[in-house]
């Protein structure tokens, strides 16, 4: 059990590590808007000239 | 704009939504584009006689005005026609003129609302045109592509966007008119403070909910060694270890993620008001203290994952409600819109100039419309006026004012146009001042949620009350379970259901309402609505079109067409009426004097030293009512005016809907007995009342509310702020005067009737939701209580009855904001 006594000040430092890149990330304002970043992906590579089957997935 | 409204075609009542005319254009524009377009490509309006046609790509399509077509063609040009494709609704009406933006520029302005940034300056900037997630996306990528602007954030949800620019490179006006071409007009977002304020809670909160998630996934892990310890083969200082290690992951979930139940807690006991967070912080603590001293001597059992669950869980549910509702109230930016846009200021010559509202200089003469509200504090410079000071006294009655007496910013000018010199501008206006007052004002909760309050802190009392008697009978009982079963008992009663019932549910349906264009201004108008069993109708700017047409000009006695035109703009200039709109072409532009609303009957004027009445022919010209507008001096005829007015495309089936849903129409006009009447056939409208004054609708909504009906009242003009104020609820037509909209307790954010039925079905499953919620909160807390007592809960279930008592009342809440399937199609133009 002595294997303990490493593996849950690891667990602490991982909390530690993950409480820390949620606060980065909320700083730099990553959950303001959840909505609109995730049109991005939804994008045609340009250049998108919107096509006959664009409008009819419309 | 008024060339444009002038060709937009009256629909016919019955007609299904354009079709053949449609086709008609359509074959006349080519047959490139095999699809019936009946609406406008970019906004979804419906498009006129003439529309617009730009081909964009291969394919043409059609717009309602040619600012449409220019937002198109640019968001083509930038290569940005996915908007269209990943949009969920469709656009703002962009108008053709651009608006005067040069006061953006203005150095007082940017000290006062933009702050310094490495490289240039920031400013958060409203929009009102902002529907959906696509919208941001499309500010976004168009701010990418302004020159000068070097960092940019649009969000929808709260409908601001954040431009960073180098003011080297672009002016401000530039970049702002760039957003206005895409229909997107910037307004003011405020003190910039105060906005940084917002966005800060808002961070702190998510932080707080954050570190109490990941806080208590820990504890449970530590804690599940323990639990699943079944033969207790675990030897004591391995034991201790595990404990101390979640008393260390515990302590900042309990002091830092639950801080805001602690201080309502103590703010609460130093008030001597026993609310939800006393039972809150009070169990926390319990928990938390207890499993700490039992950490230290060694006692047998811990319960420190029932504390950090208890907060996790509670912060989630905030966090749900807070978005529910920053969504809608971010929407109903009220302050915002209560400073307008545009001053009206007098030139030295005695013309008028419109201007930005940070160009306004102490001692520049203002001229505020009637309806329009007050742009500066100033003093009155004519003889009488009528100020309506409801937003700043909540007195709705409005006050006659001397020559030199104070006016304020913010307040609305009744009945006859007025002229101020300004004293005060920008923060030194009184409006400015009460700005934080109606903030707080606006955070006031519905008195449904003042109830779900008030019995919640007599079920915390009671509860705490119980808890001691509990401990107590189980110390006498076995005084080894006393802690752990009043523990239980204290976590298992779940307030926070209780509580969260009524506000989820008006977030819930306050979001779904904004996002189909109905904007709930006052607190407790969903509810009201809900009940609802009458609806009066007016029926200009209601059912018709605001902006009715000129058909023809009849004249007498040797007054010559123009003529007669031009005094009638005069006139009608300043009035804010409907009617208004079709002079707004008249160039020529005369000067009126001693200008008087007649409610229901016209106005008077002076003109060019001759007193002019212009409205109902007995009013002008001491005739017999034609329902026409007449123009003459009160006994003598000099001109008639023949309006034509439409009816709303959906008006019929907006009535059908409503009567589907069991509510008695009524119509109540205050024009002539044909038109009324004429109307109230096509529509199939029972009770239909011509001639009526703002007092006889007044009279009516109060005669059938002594009938023991709830009325509902949708109106527009100025004519019906006292029958809105009236009537049990209110609904205003968005595009009406403003004074109208600030007595509604709902404005349609466009001119849309079918969004009145879909309002009254939304404000009913909400009332089912909040029956249904309180149901479940009363029935889980009448069996869980009992239960926990007689200690045949343990504190885990305790927790996980709680937080599912929670999530079921939340959930529940959120389908409100699903639009159920039957709608989809009826909303699907909202």
């Amino acid at each position: 059990m002595v294997i303990l006594l490493m593996l849950i000040p690891l667990s602490l430092v991982l909390l530690a590590a993950a409480v820390g890149a949620f606060v980065w990330a909320v700083r730099k304002g990553q959950f303001d808007d959840l909505d609109t970043p995730a049109l991005d992906i939804l994008r045609d590579d340009p250049p998108a000239v919107p096509t006959e089957r664009d409008d009819g997935a419309r | 704009m008024g060339q444009e409204v002038a060709e937009i075609r009256t629909a016919q009542p019955d007609s299904q939504p354009g079709r053949p005319k449609s086709d008609r254009l359509l074959g006349q524009a080519g047959a490139v584009d095999q699809r019936v377009e009946t609406v406008c490509y970019h906004c979804g309006e419906r498009l006129p006689v003439a529309p617009v046609r730009v081909a964009l790509s291969d394919e043409g399509h059609l717009f309602c005005c040619h600012g449409c077509a220019t937002a198109a063609r640019w968001i083509r040009d930038a290569n940005l026609g996915d908007y269209y494709r990943l949009r969920s609704d469709a656009g703002t009406r962009v108008d053709a003129e651009a608006p005067d933006l040069d006061a953006w520029d203005g150095e007082e302005l940017l000290a006062e609302h933009a702050v310094p940034v490495a490289g240039g300056r920031e400013i958060t900037v409203l929009t009102d045109g902002m529907r959906c997630a696509a919208c941001a996306w499309l500010i976004d990528r168009a701010l990418e592509h302004t020159p000068g602007v070097f960092d940019a954030g649009a969000n929808a949800v709260t409908g601001r966007i954040r431009i960073a620019w180098d003011p080297a490179r672009t002016r401000l006006s530039a970049v702002l008119g760039q957003l206005a071409m895409l229909g997107y007009r910037p307004y003011l977002a405020g003190d910039p403070a105060a906005e940084r304020q917002r966005v800060t809670e808002r961070r702190q909160w998510l932080l707080r909910a954050g570190v109490a998630g990941l806080g208590a996934m820990q504890t449970m892990m530590l804690s599940e060694a323990s639990y699943l310890d079944f033969g207790h083969h675990m030897s004591m200082p391995t034991r201790d270890l595990f404990r101390c290690f979640t008393l260390l992951v515990c302590t900042p979930v309990v002091f830092y993620s639950g801080w805001p139940f602690l201080a309502g807690a103590w703010n609460g006991l130093k008030r001597r008001h026993l609310g939800m967070d006393v039972l809150v912080a009070g169990s926390t603590l319990l928990a938390y203290i207890g499993s700490a001293v039992v950490t230290v001597s060694g006692g047998p059992q811990v319960w420190f994952d029932a504390a950090a669950m208890f907060v996790f869980l509670l912060l989630l549910a905030r966090l749900l409600e807070q978005r529910a509702r920053r969504v809608a109230s971010a929407q109903v930016d009220t302050l915002a819109r209560a400073r307008p846009a545009v001053a009206v200021r007098e030139r030295a010559d005695g013309t008028r100039e419109a201007v930005p509202l940070s160009a306004l200089r102490v001692g520049d003469i203002a001229c505020v419309a009637v309806g329009e509200a007050v742009p500066a504090d100033g003093e009155l410079l004519d003889a009488q006026a009528l100020f309506e000071e409801a937003l700043l006294t909540g007195e709705s009655h409005p006050l006659t004012k001397a020559r030199g007496a104070p006016v304020f910013a913010g307040t609305h000018c009744r009945e006859t146009p007025a002229r101020l010199r300004i004293t005060r501008i920008g923060t030194a206006t009184r409006l400015s001042q009460l700005t934080r007052l109606v903030e707080q004002a606006q955070a006031q909760r519905p008195p449904l949620a003042q109830l779900a309050d008030r019995i919640g802190a007599v079920f915390v009392a009671g509860v705490l009350l119980a808890a001691v008697a509990v401990y107590l009978a189980w110390h006498w009982i076995e005084p080894s379970r006393a802690f752990e079963v009043t523990l239980s008992l204290m976590v298992v009663s779940c307030p926070c259901a209780l509580s969260l019932a009524v506000p989820a549910a008006l977030a819930a349906a306050s979001g779904a309402l904004a996002r189909c264009g109905i904007l709930p201004v006052q607190a407790g108008a969903l509810d009201r609505l809900a009940r609802a069993t009458d609806i009066v109708f007016d029926k200009t700017g209601t059912l018709t079109r605001v902006h009715p047409v000129l058909e023809a000009v009849d004249v007498f006695d040797g007054m010559d067409e123009a003529r007669a035109c031009a005094i009638a703009a005069a006139l009608e200039r300043d009035s804010g009426h409907p009617i208004a709109a079709a002079f707004a072409d008249e160039e020529e532009q005369l000067a009126v004097e001693e200008l008087t609303l007649v409610a229901g009957q016209g106005l008077a004027g002076r003109v060019d030293g001759v007193d002019w009445r212009l409205g109902t022919a007995p009013f002008a010209a001491a005739l017999a009512d034609d329902g026409q507008l007449w123009l003459g001096d009160g006994t003598r005829a000099v001109a008639r005016f023949s309006m034509r007015e439409g009816l709303r495309p959906d008006a019929a089936n907006a009535i059908r809907s409503l009567e589907a849903l069991g509510l008695t129409v009524h119509l109540a006009s205050g024009d002539g007995a044909a038109a009324v009447e004429r109307m109230a056939a096509t529509l199939r409208i029972a009770d239909a009342r011509v001639r009526q004054r703002p007092e006889d609708k007044l009279a009516l909504v109060r005669e059938l509310q002594a009938q023991g009906r709830t009325v509902a009242m949708v109106g527009d003009g100025l004519n019906d702020a006292p029958v809105l104020a009236g009537a049990d609820v209110s609904l205003a037509m968005g595009e009406g005067a403003a004074l109208a909209q600030r007595a509604a307790d709902l404005v349609l954010t466009a001119p849309q009737l079918m969004r009145v039925p879909a309002a009254v079905t939304l404000a009913r499953r909400t009332g089912r939701i909040i029956r249904e919620n309180f149901a479940w909160a009363v029935g889980y807390n009448l069996i869980a209580l009992p239960l926990a007592a007689m200690g045949r809960v343990t504190p885990g279930w305790a927790a996980a009855g709680m937080a599912l008592s929670s999530l079921v009342v939340t959930v529940n809440a959120l389908r409100l904001m699903r639009r159920p399937r039957e709608e989809n199609r009826s909303w699907s133009s909202c």
